[in-house]
């Protein structure tokens, strides 16, 4: 039962204690992507789930986080091999990025930590992000953008940046997922975003949900 | 009635006249710059050069004049920095950001187009330390004699003229807060999980740092009575802590009870203390070891509506803020009616029995127009007077 001691070290915030699981679990001939797939992903969705609980804050959710990206050092190498099954093509891409203006990135840091755990690909375009920049990532393939902002103030920018996305043409190419302390859905609406989160477990799930993720899996 | 008398029996869960009114009493419950500005030109005042007291808020310094337009009843007297520190602004090489260091070698910015406030950038202890570097890192000398320039004549011209009531401020942010703001966000919080003691040697330095300085700032006003007591920190996000409580049990605290024991052996002050967001779970252990005052009292926060909070927790704690949803209603997209109606509801919950001290939820923002604010202004002292 290796899988479940290694799912367990996540869930405990084990830093050490996951990776040595994951070197036991290669040794013993387990493939990288089960341990990926079968372990460490279920682990970082049922931390998302305590954190929504309020049994794990932001400490418990960033140790787990760092006991999951410390094992995916070991894992990293063979994912990326040409005999892995693993599909890099096929892993859903999200850029994140606080908008024009706000230089808060707690909040996006966790929602990007929490998509890492779930199997995304994220590009990180940093603090006051121009809406340029959002294009860009599209243009290099983001099917999913997510928009950061903690101030009442900056949040307008987001309908900004929406805009410039829909005067680039590329607003039909990509999902859009809005979060930060004072928004909320009717915000979102409001400003034509396709989703809005709360935190960085229900981003996720929104993420998932609108790129039709689990789906596509056929789960 | 003076602004004293009115502040001393507000804050002892009487009734006074009306209720006590503040804008710039503390670096938490003021007005940035901007939005200043515009005040001033509404209210027909002097134009003149704005004072920056918090330059990473963007605080205005309240003026004589618009303090007794608007009869505030607070007067803040913080500490200075040190006479050889002083801030270098500096502009990033694509001239977007105007930075600084400050004298715990944070480094702040703020974008040059549109800027409001300055956030972090640059953490002195961010990413794999030892105990010895927390043993070498220097912080500023919080005794050094310019700190405390001129603050006991400011103090007794308040007591003795304006008899407004004395706010005294900290030296520093709160120590949890310094904590995250030395450490970077992302190894503090991980830290507070996975290596507390780390996070505990670290709040033993920033506690030394902030009793030192209470110590000295007792000393320095000797004799003159001081109302309040600014404590701060923030403990709590939009839905919810950001701490577990039971780590802030365990890991914080003793700290804050060991400090606000100093402070309630040395002076009759009121201990105030702010934590913005969802802090309900801990208002019973601040209220244990010796908080007086709770602000910013965010109630669009998670479970901080202001009715049941005044019902369970009035008796034990003044409330100081939560005036106006400074979030959703204290804006320039609400009109002066809507902050009306907003400001009437907040104090029909607030105001019975006295323990409530009137301001916004946290400084007011630079988008807030001078309409909105003399609306609330308007509203507090029709709505604010006591009918004993």
């Amino acid at each position: 039962m290796e899988l479940k001691t290694i799912y367990d070290a996540v869930i405990n915030g084990e830093v050490q204690e996951t990776q040595d699981l994951i070197r036991e679990a290669l040794a013993d001939g387990i493939p990288a992507e089960t341990i990926l797939h079968d372990a460490l992903i279920p682990a970082m969705t049922q931390v998302g789930c305590l954190f929504e609980a309020q049994e794990y804050y932001v400490p418990e959710m960033l140790v787990s986080a760092k006991a999951m990206q410390t094992g995916m050092q070991s894992l990293k190498p063979l994912l990326a091999s040409e005999e892995s099954k693993f599909d890099r093509q096929a892993s859903p891409k999200a850029a994140l990025g606080t908008v024009k203006g706000d230089l808060h990135d707690i909040g996006k840091d966790l929602v990007i930590t929490m998509l890492e755990g779930a199997g995304f690909q994220v590009m990180d375009l940093g603090v006051d992000v121009q809406p340029e920049k959002f294009i860009e990532a599209i243009q290099d393939g983001a099917q999913l953008i997510g928009l950061s902002a903690m101030l009442t103030t900056t949040m307008l920018n987001m309908r900004s940046t929406i805009e410039a996305l829909e005067e680039a043409g590329v607003r039909e190419r990509v999902k859009v997922l809005v979060g930060g302390a004072p928004l909320n859905q009717s915000y979102a609406d409001h400003i034509g975003a396709d989703g809005f989160a709360r935190d960085a477990s229900s981003a996720v799930r929104k993420a998932q949900e609108l790129l039709h993720v689990n789906e596509a899996k056929g789960e | 009635m003076n602004s004293r008398e009115r502040v001393l029996l507000a804050l002892n869960h009487k009734e006074p006249d009306r209720i006590p009114y503040d804008m710039g009493g503390t670096v938490v419950t003021g007005i940035q710059a901007k939005a200043y500005a515009r005040l001033r030109k509404y209210l027909d005042l002097p134009e003149k050069e704005i004072i920056i007291i918090d330059i990473l808020q963007q605080l205005a310094q309240v003026d004589d004049d618009v303090m007794d337009r608007m009869g505030l009843d607070f007067r803040n007297i913080s500490p200075r920095s040190t006479a050889s520190f002083k801030i270098e602004l500096k502009l990033t090489p694509d001239g977007r950001y105007s930075f600084f260091h400050d004298e715990y070698q944070i480094g702040w910015r703020m974008p040059v187009d549109g800027g409001m406030y300055y956030d972090m950038f640059d953490h002195p202890l961010i990413g794999n330390i030892s105990e010895e570097d927390v043993d070498r890192y220097r912080l500023p000398d919080p005794l050094d004699p310019s700190r405390f320039e001129g603050l006991r004549e400011s103090a007794q011209k308040v007591l003795e003229q304006e008899k407004r009531a004395l706010v005294i401020g900290n030296i520093s942010a709160g120590i949890f807060e310094l904590y995250l703001w030395t450490r970077g966000f992302k190894d503090g919080y991980t830290e507070w999980a996975e290596n507390p003691s780390m996070a505990k040697k670290l709040l033993r330095k920033y506690s030394d740092l902030q009793l030192a300085y209470w110590e000295r700032m007792f000393e320095v006003m000797e004799g003159i009575p001081i109302d309040v007591v600014q404590m701060a920190d923030d403990l709590a996000g939009q839905n919810g802590m950001l701490i577990s409580p039971g780590s802030y049990r365990r890991q914080l605290k003793p700290f804050h009870k060991e400090m606000f024991d100093f402070i309630h052996s040395k002076t009759d002050a009121k201990i105030f203390f702010h934590s913005c967001g969802s802090i309900r779970p801990l208002i019973p252990d601040l209220i244990e070891i010796g908080v007086d005052i709770l602000n910013p009292v965010q109630v669009s926060a998670a479970n901080m509506d202001s009715a049941e909070l005044k019902r369970e927790f009035g008796k034990d704690i003044c409330f100081w803020g939560g005036g106006v949803d400074t979030q959703n209603v204290f804006d320039e997209t609400h009109s002066p009616q809507q902050v009306r109606a907003d400001v009437r509801k907040r104090l029909e919950d607030w105001m019975p029995g006295g323990g409530f001290v009137f301001n916004t939820v946290h400084n007011i923002q630079g988008n807030v127009p001078p309409e909105n604010i003399m609306a609330m202004w308007e509203t507090v002292r029709e709505c604010g007077v006591y009918q004993n």
